[in-house]
């Protein structure tokens, strides 16, 4: 069997190590990626692609939506193959009057936080689409929210890296990993061979804490099902991207004044226009495992979710259905950090529904962690791993 | 086969040509020369290429054992409305 080395082993070939991969590559840093799979074959082809500040609590984690935004704008003009980078702007909606007044504050947090949002009244959202119920009250806007397509961007995010000399294996399964207590090599092991490497990040997604188990460390990472309705555009329905505002309640787990159906899969309505002649209808949030197949009472919940906002939709025509597994932590925040008890070992993994939108600035981030600098580009305390270390029982 | 302008998926206007050079070019799995060209992601849900996609793959990356399983279907099996879809089953 052969046995290669590298300096940076980056396990994952989703759009986190795409990412990962392309900065460090381009720092001059020799690195290589493996994925069991394909490039993309996980949660990051199953997926929207939104990069979005709209739905980040204020502060911290809407900043960090934001520098990505610019490091996506940049990567648009840098990155050879396109990867349908759009940037409209996106709306939140509300159904009633508690939700106009939550949006009034959501606004003025982040307007505090220096994002640039702002409230829109029931004309702005006629002026949005025609297609709207009658009744929405109105809702916010965020100016600088942008879109892209995800498994394109990780496509190209890999081209880009290869460019710079990184290594990708495909097909290829980590099986399991030691480190060599002398030399502080790890060993990595896989079908093709054996792998030696000086620094090891795994960016395994929803598989993070398999990948961490292999080191005795314990991920509080789970996988957190969503659907996607396809559906096809007769009439242009809307420019850009539509969430209701029970959404952000639905995903950061408070309570919500709606069905119990539609509660208990997390439905919220989500709008996506797409580049080609399609849009993408959301979303749903569940904790049912490792399953994968799409569950026709979540779509049916999430068409007649639709109909409710836009009545008007009901005669269009849903071509296809898929679902993915977001990787889901404890405190909806990344884990973008070195691991202080295995020293050159690093996670990047657990952005639950940020994936798309944080990729860039992980990827940018990890590369600064890589290299010991101190001044890094956002503040790395609220995404360190250690912040779980006395968390004994993890609650869903 | 070798007119290359042959259109292969009707519904996202992918020719064979698009599809070989890309099949070529990345020796991929049909499901990721779907994704990087749209073929078979339209209107019919690939119920007209989907053979021919995997044949492609097959023919390109001179694979017999093909690395993903045939390209899947996706519910629903044809395309049905949202007010279809949305009813409920005890209304
Ligand atoms: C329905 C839905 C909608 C979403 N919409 C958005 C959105 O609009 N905006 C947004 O920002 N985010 C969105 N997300 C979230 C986003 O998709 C994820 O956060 C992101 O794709 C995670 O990327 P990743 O690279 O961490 O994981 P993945 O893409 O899953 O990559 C992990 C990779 O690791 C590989 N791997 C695992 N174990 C091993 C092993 N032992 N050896 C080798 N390789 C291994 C896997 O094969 C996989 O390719 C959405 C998610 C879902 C499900």
């Amino acid at each position: 069997m052969d046995s290669r080395n590298t300096e940076v082993l980056i396990i994952g070939g989703g759009v986190i190590g795409a990412a990962i991969a392309y900065y460090t590559a381009k720092s001059g840093m020799e690195v290589t990626v493996i994925d069991k799979g394909d490039i993309a074959s996980g949660t990051s082809s199953r997926c929207d692609g939104n990069i979005l500040a709209i739905d980040k609590e204020p502060g911290f984690d809407s900043q960090m939506s934001l520098e990505s935004q610019k490091l996506v704008d940049q990567l648009s003009k840098e990155l050879d193959l396109d990867f349908e980078y759009r940037a409209p702007g996106s709306i939140l909606v509300c159904e009633s009057e508690d939700e106009m007044i939550a949006a009034e504050s959501w606004v003025e947090r982040q307007k505090k936080a220096g994002l640039s949002f702002k409230m829109l009244d029931r004309n702005d959202i006629k002026q949005e689409s025609p297609y709207f119920a009658d009744d929405l009250l109105g809702g916010l806007e965020c100016e600088t929210d942008s879109t892209i397509n995800p498994y394109l961007f990780t496509y190209s995010l890999f081209h880009g890296a290869t460019k710079y000399g990184a290594k990708v294996m495909l097909r290829c399964e980590v099986e399991g990993m030691s480190r060599d207590s002398v030399t502080g090599l790890f060993k990595v092991n896989t079908p093709k061979g054996e792998i030696i490497a000086k620094k090891v990040v795994n960016a395994g997604g929803i598989w993070a804490p398999y990948i961490g188990n292999m080191l005795g460390l314990d991920i509080p990472i789970k996988p957190r099902k969503g659907h996607i309705i396809v559906a096809s555009r007769d009439m242009p329905v809307g420019m850009r991207k539509v969430m209701e505002f029970g959404y952000l309640m639905s995903k950061f787990g408070k309570e919500r004044t709606v069905d119990e159906e539609t509660d208990k899969y997390g439905v919220a309505l989500v709008f996506e226009p797409t580049e080609s002649q399609n849009f993408l209808i959301g979303s749903s949030r569940q904790f049912v495992g490792f399953d994968t197949r799409v569950d026709m009472d979540v779509v049916n919940c999430i068409a007649r979710r639709t109909i409710r906002f836009y009545p008007k939709i009901a005669d269009f025509i849903i071509i296809r259905t898929y679902s993915g597994l977001r990787p889901w932590t404890p405190d909806h925040l990344p884990i973008v950090s070195p691991v202080e008890e295995i020293p050159n070992y690093y996670i990047a993994a657990g952005h639950e529904g940020d994936g798309i939108s944080l990729a860039a600035i992980t990827g940018k981030l990890m590369t600064e962690l890589l290299q010991d600098q101190i001044n890094t580009i956002i503040p790395t305390d609220p995404i360190r791993y250690s912040r779980f270390k006395n968390v004994s029982t993890i609650q869903t | 086969m070798r007119d290359h302008k042959t259109i292969i998926c009707r519904c996202e206007e992918v020719s064979l040509e698009d599809l070989v050079r890309t099949a070529e070019s990345y020796r991929c799995s049909s499901r990721e020369l779907k994704l990087r060209t749209r073929a078979g992601m339209g209107q019919c849900g690939g119920r007209t290429c989907r053979a021919l996609v995997d044949s492609i793959t097959q023919k390109c990356t001179n694979d017999s054992t093909p690395h993903d399983i045939p390209l899947g279907y996706q519910a629903p099996i044809r395309p049905i409305t949202f007010s279809i879809m949305g009813e409920k089953k005890d209304e």
